[in-house]
């Protein structure tokens, strides 16, 4: 008994808990009102749809973990889809275009990295411009054509399960890394503090440096996975995946001043809106109303944490 | 008259005012002291209309009120300066000094006219020779201040309430500010002033309320008391000193800086640092000790001179890594900025420096890295809950302690202390200055930089005295009077 009541403490002070919360509360409703909403068929369906976002967004906590932000995930993934698609088409075998897809990610998302810790500029900006002169680059290219067909083994890493488990690994990894390395410590204290953490010995540009490219790298391993599902690539792809990946960082939790979150808490925030948008999609609501409730989800989030700031 | 009646506030799990009665008569000035977590903060807050839940009643001239914003404080004749001053530094001092209240003419165009010329009126008066279109954030904190003070006279305050106003400010400025006062005071405005330093409480409060744990522990005249009894009643012991004794011998030389300089900021700057010392930097705010001691740490570069550690030269940091790296830790006047992360723990803070020695390959050995804070926890008696516990919660004292944990961990030889006992109370202090002394006994050597004359000279072995850049003189403890050192700091002794 008196054993039990400390760890019943703390999992009643887990900063995810809320999350979890509205979680059960959005099956059990979805559940309820949409028929074959609980099936594992559906739960594929949406393992699939979150998974990419996913992705994208574990990158993206690391990042707001340091207090930073990049609006240029999604122009990322898009580059390497559309520059890596025309190895794909010119006859690439997968175990060139795949490396050479990631390895875009990892220079673009150096890049970005290079770009914010040399100029005294804030990331929001230099990545608004990045995220810009990425997708301008792509256009140039691609002229905006799509590019299709895809061959089938190229669909492999996009079909069943497979994305999910991308993810899991993914989350697996990096949940681990921020929480026990010397890195994921620093990324905190970055974010919690970026001149102290300097006058603490934190070498704060590489670490910078290196979460950018790491972010870099996951947006087109999503990019990849995107590719599988759809059977094609578009100029256009990952339009908008910047903001479902920042909002599913918020909604799980992540101060959005960096210094405070968790990777799993984005993981349950990018399923609950993975969730939402689904039920929403079954129960025939207007696409048009899903934007308003993520809007409305961040909000919430945002005013959740900014609460729970003001209580300390 | 400010009757304060049975006022009670309390926080989740702290009683922040217990009960507290005292009046503060019209036209006094009125000091209010008491250690961190006294309730000084918290009284000051209901005051200034920040807080309005409590229990208990104010009574302006009879008549009780109950503030609910600031403004409305301002409106019924109080005005509260901050420590952190809430000047907007973009805005010129005349828009500052209105803020606000901005003087419209027909159409709401503003009258600039009347604020430039309303705004030298208070200045005149304050004789204060400000440009009242200059740049607020290019003034002095001294001056910054003084336009606070301008922003409470132009609202015709009848209460001015300034919160530990000399944090920031050398001894010139303080003199200069306790100038001010007096003349407020002539014009018949009451001023609550709240501040740990009981020498300046002596020098302008005519009476003294002492706080102790959100209780009022006494209300006397100045005249009525000594300096002993109040810093008794403030931590319900006597402290016998207030300085530990020196007892550490100074051994070999540790640090020698040869014509450091760094443009625009300080030039030829030479002095040696030996084991077991504690050397003393004196100086008005502006005299260059700061940025001396952020470009030995790495943390900006020099431009000329060198370093010479442990009788090697090591050229010049480039990083404060590498600073931390060959023993050399910088504890920064500007605690909450440069020295912690306010939202991460106890534990998380102090280990942050010493990850990789903590560390397996790239992973962090928890049971080590808990038990290597819990020993710094008990050594500095640090008063916490829980080493998981946010920073942010601690006072004062005890987050200079985890900051000092922090260096320390990483067993430098060569410590800078830039105002370590900046906004912490007296017994907070008295440790601070112990841990200094055993440091020294240890035969590490520290810069000691601080604006506080009476510290520098009760804790150094030797003073420093740095005047616009450069080194004017040096003092043993012996010759260092505290006249004699203030004219060398202000140029009275220049030929």
């Amino acid at each position: 008994m008196s054993g039990a009541r400390p760890a019943f403490r703390k999992v009643l002070q887990l900063r995810e808990l809320p999350i979890l919360f509205y979680l059960a509360i959005m099956i059990a409703v979805f559940s309820i009102a949409v028929g074959g909403f609980f099936s594992f068929k559906n739960f594929e369906n949406i393992s699939r749809q979150i998974a990419t976002v996913g992705i994208v967004s574990v990158g993206m906590t690391l990042i707001i973990l340091t207090g930073g932000i990049d609006l240029s995930v999604g122009a990322i993934l898009s580059f390497a889809i559309n520059i890596g698609g025309l190895g794909i088409v010119a006859g690439w075998p997968m175990w060139v275009a795949y490396p050479f897809m990631l390895a875009l990610g990892l220079v673009l998302g150096w890049l970005n990295g290079f770009l914010i810790t040399r100029i005294a500029v804030p990331a929001l900006i230099i990545t608004l411009g990045t995220m810009n002169v990425y997708r301008g680059v792509i256009m140039v290219i691609t002229k905006g054509r799509y590019i299709t067909p895809i061959p089938k083994g190229y669909q492999a890493i996009g079909s069943g399960y497979v994305p999910f488990i991308f993810l899991a690994v993914i989350l697996g990894v990096f949940i681990y890394i921020s929480l026990n390395t010397r890195f994921g410590r620093n990324l905190f204290a970055i974010g919690g503090g970026e001149q102290s953490a300097v006058y603490s010995g934190v070498p704060v540009r590489r670490y910078k440096m290196i979460v950018y490219t790491i972010s870099g790298v996951l947006s087109a391993l999503a990019g990849l996975i995107l590719v599988g599902k759809s059977g094609f690539i578009q100029p256009q792809s990952g339009l908008g995946y910047e903001m479902s990946a920042i909002a599913a960082v918020v909604i799980g939790g992540t101060s959005i001043f960096g210094g405070s979150g968790s990777v799993l808490g984005t993981f349950l925030g990018s399923v609950l809106m993975g969730l939402i948008l689904a039920g929403l999609t079954m129960l025939a609501v207007n696409p048009y109303w899903q934007g308003l409730i993520t809007g409305v989800l961040i909000i919430l989030a945002i005013a959740l944490d900014t609460v729970r700031q003001l209580r300390k | 008259m400010i009757a304060i009646e049975n006022v009670s506030k309390s926080f989740p799990g702290v009683q922040a005012l217990d009960q507290v009665c005292f009046t503060i008569r019209d036209g006094e000035v009125h000091g209010l002291v008491g250690e961190n977590g006294a309730g000084k903060s918290t009284l000051i807050k209901i005051l200034s209309g920040i807080y309005p839940d409590y229990e208990g009643s104010i009574r302006f001239d009879g008549a009780a009120r109950r503030f609910t914003a600031v403004h409305e404080a301002q409106a019924g004749g109080v005005a509260t300066i901050f420590q952190e001053l809430t000047v907007i530094r973009e805005l010129s001092v005349a828009e500052n000094i209105f803020l606000g209240r901005e003087p419209v003419r027909p159409g709401g165009r503003l009258d600039w006219n009347a604020m430039w010329s309303k705004s030298r009126e208070v200045l005149s008066f304050l004789d204060a020779p400000l440009d009242p279109r200059a740049q607020v954030g290019r003034l002095s904190v001294a001056n910054q201040q003084l336009v606070e003070i301008c922003k409470a006279l132009v609202l015709n305050s009848k209460v001015i309430i300034m919160d530990e106003p000399t944090s920031s400010l050398t001894e010139h400025e303080v003199r200069q500010l306790f100038a001010l006062i007096r003349r407020l005071k002539e014009r018949g405005i009451t001023i609550l002033y709240v501040s740990h330093k009981i020498g300046e409480i002596f020098a302008i409060c005519d009476s003294v309320t002492v706080f102790r744990d959100g209780r009022h522990i006494a209300t006397v005249d100045r005249h009525a008391t000594t300096q002993d009894q109040v810093i008794s009643m403030m931590v319900g012991r006597s402290l016998s000193m207030i300085f530990p004794l020196r007892t550490s011998r100074r051994g070999e030389k540790l640090l020698s800086v040869r014509g450091a300089g760094r443009a625009g900021e300080f030039q030829d700057v030479s002095f040696e640092l030996h084991e077991g010392e504690i050397l003393g930097f004196a100086g008005l705010i502006g005299a260059g000790r700061t940025e001396l001691a952020r470009a030995l740490f790495g943390a900006a570069s020099l431009s000329s001179g060198e370093v010479i550690l442990h009788g090697r030269s090591i050229g010049r940091f480039k990083h404060p890594s590498r600073a931390l790296a060959l023993g050399v830790a910088y504890l920064s006047e500007d605690r909450k900025r440069e020295g912690l992360m306010l939202e991460l723990s106890i534990r998380e803070n102090m280990s942050l420096a010493v990850l990789r020695r903590i560390s397996r390959y790239l992973f962090i050995r928890r049971r080590r890295e808990r038990e290597l804070v819990d020993s710094y926890i008990n050594k500095f008696k640090i008063k916490m809950n829980s080493m998981d516990q946010l920073v942010e919660s601690l006072s004062g004292g005890n987050q200079q302690k985890v900051v000092i944990s922090k260096l320390l961990m990483t067993e430098a030889r060569v410590f800078i202390f830039d105002e370590p006992t900046r906004g912490i109370d007296v017994g907070a202090k008295y440790e601070i200055y112990k841990i200094m002394n055993d440091l020294t006994a240890e035969g590490r050597g520290i810069l000691f930089i601080s604006s506080e004359l009476p510290e520098v000279l009760g804790v150094s072995d030797r003073i420093l005295c740095m005047r616009e850049g450069r080194l004017a003189r040096e003092f043993t403890r012996a010759e260092a009077d505290p006249e004699a050192v203030m004219r060398v700091l202000t140029g009275g002794d220049a030929p």
